[in-house]
């Protein structure tokens, strides 16, 4: 199983799949933070004086992790902070689920015309985090010293 | 462990660099603080009580607020639409205030606020801008406007209401409890 789960092309694959998606998913909030903080808002779950930051600081947060989960830059870190976004992105659209509001999740797209399926973007979220788990636990961190076999050993002792 | 503890760090601090750069230089990018301007139950002794408002004079340059808690919007000097609570907006009601209902036609239809005109936040938004003023130019600049849609999550009261400030309605107010609330509250309504 950890075979298969820490094997090169499919951690490629993953890191793609969640890296691409928060990519995609960045770009039209920070082309228009406005419909962003409106839909931010529309959750009715933060104080409306930290509306904003978020909604300035979410889209860019969302670009670099996923970048950096691509390039393979601290990929430990990206995917740490993908999970606990991702673990706060499900308990906002479960509550906004549960409450029956509603609204449109704001994970795409922004147009308010457009009334997302709450519970299919649940279900991804819960997919994309258990991919991003894979990353964190699975994924190499590359190390010169010592041979393939025992840098293995260490990186999983180590997690 | 603590090695992601720093690289988490180090993004973290990154990414806000970006962002408040990224931001900045953003021709749509928006204030880092929301200060969206409330009317508070306390301030409304600030408007005058032989008030009378008439939406359809539009000769009518009187001030209806005694102590004008207004913001300009400093880009494009137009008056920031100010968030009501139901209380003042039923004040405003028994002044004859104008109300806008940016719901579709068909909620519209199924009831609204007495009195209520409806101006469709779709249709509106695609009309030009010539259309616009020509629909609007029957009501009174300086009159009070007060739009709202179903409430709570609904915010297509915001954009008609911002709309309507930029083509140089002076009073505009957003109502964001709705039409919901204003029902429950036993308030006039029709059909």
């Amino acid at each position: 199983m950890r075979h298969i789960l820490s094997n090169r092309i499919l951690q490629i694959i993953l890191r793609l799949i969640v890296g691409g998606t928060f990519i995609y998913a960045s770009l039209g909030k920070i082309a228009d933070p406005v419909s962003f903080a409106k839909a931010i808002n529309n959750y009715q779950m933060l104080p409306e004086f930290t509306v904003n930051f978020l909604a300035i600081f979410i889209p860019y947060l969302e670009f670099i992790t996923g970048t950096f989960l691509i390039i393979g830059l601290f990929k430990k870190g990206s995917s740490l902070i993908i999970i606990v976004s991702l673990i706060l992105f499900t308990i906002g659209l479960l509550q906004a689920y549960i409450r029956g509001l509603s609204i449109n999740c704001g994970c795409f797209s922004l147009d308010p015309s457009t009334k997302s399926e709450i519970l299919i973007r649940i279900i991804q979220d819960i997919f994309l985090l258990l991919f991003t788990f894979i990353i964190l636990l699975y994924s190499k961190t590359k190390k010169i010293v010592l041979n393939n076999k025992e840098s293995e050993n260490v990186n999983q002792q180590r997690i | 462990m603590r090695k992601i503890f720093i690289e988490i760090l180090l993004i973290l601090i990154f990414t806000l660099i970006i962002a408040l750069l990224g931001n900045s230089f953003n021709s749509k990018g928006i204030k880092l603080s929301s200060s969206q301007s409330r009317i508070s139950v306390e301030d409304e002794a600030a408007y005058k009580d032989e008030f009378r408002n008439d939406p359809y004079d539009t000769l009518s340059v009187q001030m209806p607020l005694l102590n004008d808690l207004r913001q300009k919007d400093k880009k494009e000097g137009f008056y920031i639409p100010q968030n009501i609570t139901l209380s003042l907006a039923k004040k405003l009601y028994d002044k004859n205030a104008l109300f806008i209902d940016a719901r579709k036609k068909i909620d519209f239809d199924a009831g609204h606020i007495k009195g209520a005109i409806n101006i469709s936040y779709d249709d509106f938004l695609a009309k030009t801008k010539e259309e616009r003023i020509e629909m609007m130019r029957k009501y009174n600049k300086n009159g009070i406007i007060i739009a709202y849609c179903e409430g709570g999550t609904c915010d297509v009261s915001i954009d008609v209401a911002y709309e309507l400030a930029r083509m140089g309605f002076n009073y505009v107010n957003l109502y964001r409890p709705g039409y919901i609330a204003w029902k429950n509250a036993g308030y006039p309504v029709e059909p």
